[in-house]
């Protein structure tokens, strides 16, 4: 705590009054200090940008963004009488009336969502945010507009509502803060039930306001091909739910860019060459054991049909439709999937067993040139490719060093990539999986429940540790971590109550880094459910109220 | 322009009907009928009562705002031709079988529908839709038919539709987070669609006290999460009267004595153990505190406030609760000791007092009490021998219950609770997961049999059943999500005819196959209302009815 004598008797005030003893930021900032001093916005509270020439769009915007939220979020502390005892001490409160915003380096200044794109590796996001206790204007400073727009972000989680003032009762504030890990993503799934881009543009906003910096967008999948591709518009033709539930290439933009101007890239996913069996309503040719049953002995997941991956004509279509794919979003990554490869369902497919005859290769040999051939066309269009784990560790592909794997299977998988050399992202099914739990969703199985039962709980999300069983130099190969949904059971109908507060927890994890207590974490993640709540988002609650109201009281062993 | 609606063509086997729970009697045809853009529902009755009505009115609104596509590939777009070919249905008329009103809950009486193709019209066989009727707020289940019967196929018959059991009912829990009016009429709206007729509201409880009762205004003024956080008498009479429109009788729930610390906020004198550490010594879920049986003044007080609420509601049924009793609460609190040793009483027969006590207010008012299954098999305590009892701890119960000869309301946690398989809700316990894991599917309330290990002579004893959504994770952000589709599950169990064997109309037995198509048609139309019902498939198996099936 920063106190100085000054400020004593209201400390003491404070005190007394019983005052949540946390910053209720989500992530938590690596490095800060609050003290204990009433604080409430001047109704003429004003941010300012400072010294910034030509302010990109973007900054601005989210300068009126956070501007917003501080008038309309009116949440009222999660304390049992919701701010009524502060009541007297806010009105006495000294007022802040400006937030000034300024960049530590000189030079062209790019707009956040240049920034937000820019490879995973070199991102720039951290920010100082300074706010005095005795009224005068607060700063906030950074080296990127990326850490600008963090720091808007963190600002806006620290107020309070109470009869229309708005107050903190922790002033000052003193926070230095970056993110732990480069990589904090979602997986959304939109093939298997489709959801409108206001549903996505919603959780996007979600995501920017835990600092998630990564959607990744498993876009099309065996059950349906929503994206409108450019030349290969035949597939989403024939391949989508109905003709509105697509993705056009102007939706497309529109979320990328909606993602950036908030800090996130979309890294979008073309599985191959599993889970492509709706690719066959337009390119019968190129898909083996199309609907194939009964679905268990050809694939994971009903409908079956994967690319014939040994035929030159499939990798070459393939290839040129990554690209094309590839081509309608900026990020420097691209998925290719790689996840569940059905051998039997190639060795029951002529074709590719007359391919692989004649061409004297194995199904190994021919996924190894597939891969190749489909990872260097990707490359041409200057992209990095992203790979589920069995590439790495089940497979004898061929992939480029820069290439970074995805661990889904489980946990216990990660060493076995780092042992590979390939940078990581977790995205374990046995800590992050959000739809576990949900109950078994393939018909005539009375008894049956999610293969990845139980539930993921936030609390063994945020209990996992992201360099277990790697040496020092393997845990440099971490890029990060997600929370994933993949959609059988979900639709906009539940896409906020099964993904908040969850995947902040996650957020919080790859933000601040690990090790956290759930006992200290549960009152902020309260204190962020309520307010997801207000700006419209339908995270759910944890607890009942009286719980969130009395931090602790409902601890196991309270 | 009136929307066009599409009922079958004969080439596109449509042996799924958008029926749920599905009709105890039902014939079909092959003709595809479409409803005339004056399509009219006449009601033929004297002196129809308003809510009938707004019932005929509402199921014109949903036949004009519904717009479901039919759940096959290409949503329907290849029965254009057909379509514009098909003889059209002018209007629909009601009329009551028999002018002699029933009493009571019993008036479930013969339902026909006839599709008369020389007239165009449906009648009951042989010329008349015959509605059953009764003073008792019942008539708008069957208009309730009627929305339904415009995804059939021509003709179609249904003939004598009646509910295996008369209690098809659904638990909110409003104390642990809560729900505004408008969440509870959305939920009533959908209850009304699955022919659900009994709303048990867990209105209190000890973590907040939202229930606004005359006499009794500041238990809720300082127990309540804040001041707009309350029931007022308002709420209530509305939220019945909505209920009661719809089919639906309101049975509230006052628990006690357990599970009532927040009552201390006000009354600390009626409350032991109030907020006692650890909890878990004191109560099943925090915070701890029990009103303080033995004591005659906090008896009294909660017979009154019983009677007070009780008297304001029309149903004949209400609870007092009476689960997870906690006797190291009472054996720590030197007040209930020093109470039980000055009348030389055990707490099983101070318990006893008590009940009885709370009871007879009840009973004084001509209501019915109902209780959960605590009280009939852990404790020894004389209830009214119509006392209706809810078994929840476990499936496996049952039986006992009926052994008491106590009438049965299935509640089991093993089948019906919706909350199961979320997770842990209690903090600082990182790998804990909720203790009635797994989550039920609607596969499993399905199968669930409500006769299972009862006698023949015991079988009467069943008035139905509910699933049940204790809130300690849910609020209006996901209500929709947690309970729909799945509560729909028990609705058409309770309907079915056990008694005769679990099987459908068509002869076959009741089946998960069968069920899911049809559920699926439910929970999209759901949709189509505003009820958020969840996907309980990937859209591409919805289209295709058995391909994503386990062995298909």
């Amino acid at each position: 705590m920063l106190v100085n004598a000054m400020m004593l008797p209201l400390v003491v005030l404070s005190v007394l009054l019983a005052v949540t003893p946390t910053i209720a930021v989500w992530p938590v900032p690596r490095q800060y200090s609050t003290g204990t001093t009433p604080l409430r916005l001047s109704p003429s509270f004003s941010i300012k940008l400072s010294g910034i020439d030509h302010a990109p769009r973007d900054l601005v915007d989210a300068v009126a963004r956070t501007s917003s939220y501080l008038r309309k979020d009116k949440l009222q502390a999660l304390v049992p009488d919701r701010g009524a005892s502060s009541a007297k001490v806010i009105r006495g409160a000294k007022s802040l009336s400006s937030l000034t915003v300024s960049l530590t380096t000189k030079g062209k200044v790019r707009s956040i969502s240049e920034e937000a794109i820019e490879d995973v590796e070199s991102r720039v996001e951290g920010y100082t945010l300074t706010i005095p206790a005795d009224g005068s204007a607060a700063s906030l400073r950074a080296n990127s507009t990326l850490g600008l727009f963090r720091g808007l972000t963190t600002f806006g989680q620290l107020w309070y509502d109470w009869d229309g003032t708005t107050y903190t009762l922790e002033a000052p504030f003193d926070i230095v803060d970056s993110p732990a890990y480069p990589y904090r993503g979602l997986m959304l799934d939109t093939a298997r039930n489709y959801f409108p881009v206001a549903d996505i543009k919603r959780t996007l906003d979600a995501m920017s306001w835990v600092k998630i910096n990564t959607l990744h967008w498993h876009v099309v999948d065996s059950q349906s091909f929503p994206l409108v591709v450019p030349g290969f518009t035949e597939l989403s033709k024939n391949g989508a739910y109905s003709a509105s539930q697509v993705y056009t290439p102007g939706d497309v933009k529109e979320i990328v860019q909606y993602a950036a101007a908030r800090g996130i890239d979309v890294m979008a996913e073309i599985d191959t060459p599993g889970h492509t069996s709706i690719i066959a309503k337009s390119h019968p040719e190129h898909i083996a054991c199309f609907e194939a049953s009964p679905w268990t002995q050809f694939a994971n997941e009903p409908p079956a049909g994967q690319l014939r991956l040994a035929s030159e004509a499939t990798t070459n279509f393939t290839t040129s439709l990554l690209k094309a794919a590839a081509s309608m979003f900026p990020s420097t990554l691209f998925s290719t999937g790689g996840d569940e490869l059905n051998a039997n369902c190639y060795d029951k497919d002529a074709a590719t067993q007359a391919d692989l005859a004649s061409q004297k290769k194995t199904l190994e040999q021919a996924l190894d040139t597939f891969t190749q051939v489909t990872h260097s066309g990707l490359r041409e269009v200057g992209k990095r490719a992203v790979v589920w784990e069995e590439m790495v560790i089940e497979h004898d592909v061929t992939l480029a060093n820069d290439t970074i794997a995805l661990v889904w299977i489980s946990s216990e998988h990660v060493a076995a990539v780092a042992q590979k050399g390939h940078k990581l992202i977790h995205a374990a099914s046995d800590f992050f999986y959000l739809d576990c739990g949900g109950g078994g969703w393939v018909g005539q199985n009375v008894l049956g429940n999610s293969w990845c039962d139980p539930f993921k709980t936030w609390q063994k999300s945020y209990s996992f540790n992201p360099t277990a069983n790697l040496t020092e130099e393997q845990s440099k190969l971490v890029l990060g971590g997600q929370h994933l949904l993949w959609t059988e059971q979900s639709g906009p109908a539940n896409l906020d109550p099964v993904v908040w507060p969850r995947a902040a927890s996650s957020a919080e994890l790859f933000w601040s880094g690990p090790g956290g207590d759930v006992g200290e974490a549960l009152p902020r993640l309260h204190d962020l459910s309520f307010r997801f709540v207000q700006r419209g988002v339908n995270a759910i609650p944890l607890q009942p109220t009286w719980c969130a109201l009395h931090p602790g009281m409902c601890d196991l062993h309270a | 322009m009136r929307a066009v609606f599409l009922i079958c063509i004969a080439i596109a086997p449509c042996s799924v009907l958008g029926l749920w729970p599905i009709p105890r009697n039902l014939q079909t045809g092959t003709t595809l009928v479409k409803l005339a853009s004056t399509f009219n529902i006449k009601v033929d009755i004297d002196n129809p009562p308003q809510d009938l009505l707004d019932a005929v009115s509402q199921a014109n609104t949903y036949i004009q705002t519904d717009k479901l596509q039919r759940l096959v590939v290409g949503r329907g777009a290849n029965d254009s031709a057909a379509l514009g070919q098909a003889p059209t249905l002018p209007g629909l008329t009601l009329s009551l079988l028999t002018s002699d009103a029933p009493e009571s809950a019993n008036c479930y009486r013969s339902c026909t529908a006839y599709w008369d193709p020389q007239r165009r019209i449906l009648s009951h066989s042989p010329k008349r839709w015959n509605v059953c009727h009764s003073d008792c707020k019942f008539h708008s289940r069957v208009v309730q038919r009627l929305d339904d019967l415009r995804i059939a196929l021509a003709p179609i018959s249904i003939v004598n539709d009646i509910p295996a059991f008369p209690y098809r009912g659904f638990m909110l829990d409003t104390a642990r987070n809560f729900f505004p009016v408008a969440d509870i009429k959305r939920t009533l709206d959908a209850m009304s669609w699955v022919k659900i007729n009994m709303f048990h509201w867990h209105v209190v409880d000890s973590q907040s006290f939202p229930l606004d009762i005359p006499a009794f205004p500041e238990i809720a003024s300082k127990g309540a999460y804040s001041s707009s956080e309350i029931y007022s008498a308002a709420d209530v009479q509305d939220i019945v009267s909505y209920a009661g429109a719809r089919g639906i009788d309101v049975l509230v729930e006052i628990d006690t004595p357990g599970h009532t610390a927040v009552i201390a906020s006000s009354h600390p004198e009626h409350i032991a153990c109030s907020q006692a550490s650890p909890w878990t010594d004191f109560a099943n879920e925090p915070p701890a505190g029990q009103l303080r049986l033995a004591s005659a003044a906090t008896t009294n007080f909660t017979a009154q406030l019983i009677s007070s609420i009780a008297k304001t509601l029309p149903s004949s049924l209400f609870s007092t609760g009476g689960d997870e009793l906690n006797t190291n609460c009472y054996a720590e609190d030197a007040q209930t000791q020093a109470d039980l040793a000055k009348s030389g009483r055990t707490l099983e027969q101070a318990l006893n007092v008590f009940t009885q006590a709370t009871h007879k207010s009840l009973t004084d008012l001509g209501k019915t009490p109902v209780v959960w299954e605590e009280m009939v098999l852990e404790h020894t305590v004389t209830l009214p021998k119509d006392t209706v009892v809810m078994v929840w701890i476990s499936s496996q119960h049952a039986s006992s219950v009926a052994a008491k000869n106590f009438r049965i309301v299935h509640a089991p946690s093993d089948y019906f609770y919706l909350d199961c398989g979320a997770g842990e809700w209690l903090g600082n316990n990182p790998s804990g997961n909720s203790w009635c894991d797994p989550f039920k599917t609607w596969q499993k309330s399905y199968t669930f049999d409500p006769l299972a290990s009862l006698t023949t002579a015991q079988r009467s004893l069943v008035l139905g059943g509910q699933q049940l959504l204790w809130t300690e994770q849910s609020s209006p952000e996901n209500v929709d999500s947690i309970v729909w589709p799945r509560a729909a599950s028990s609705a058409e169990v309770i309907s079915l005819i056990f008694w005769t064997g679990a099987t459908l109309p068509d002869g076959t037995a009741r089946n998960v196959a069968s069920a899911l198509p049809r559920l699926h048609d439910l929970r999209y139309r759901m949709v189509r209302r505003g009820v958020r019902a969840i996907a309980l498939q990937p859209h591409f198996c919805v289209l295709r009815p058995g391909v994503c099936d386990l062995r298909s």
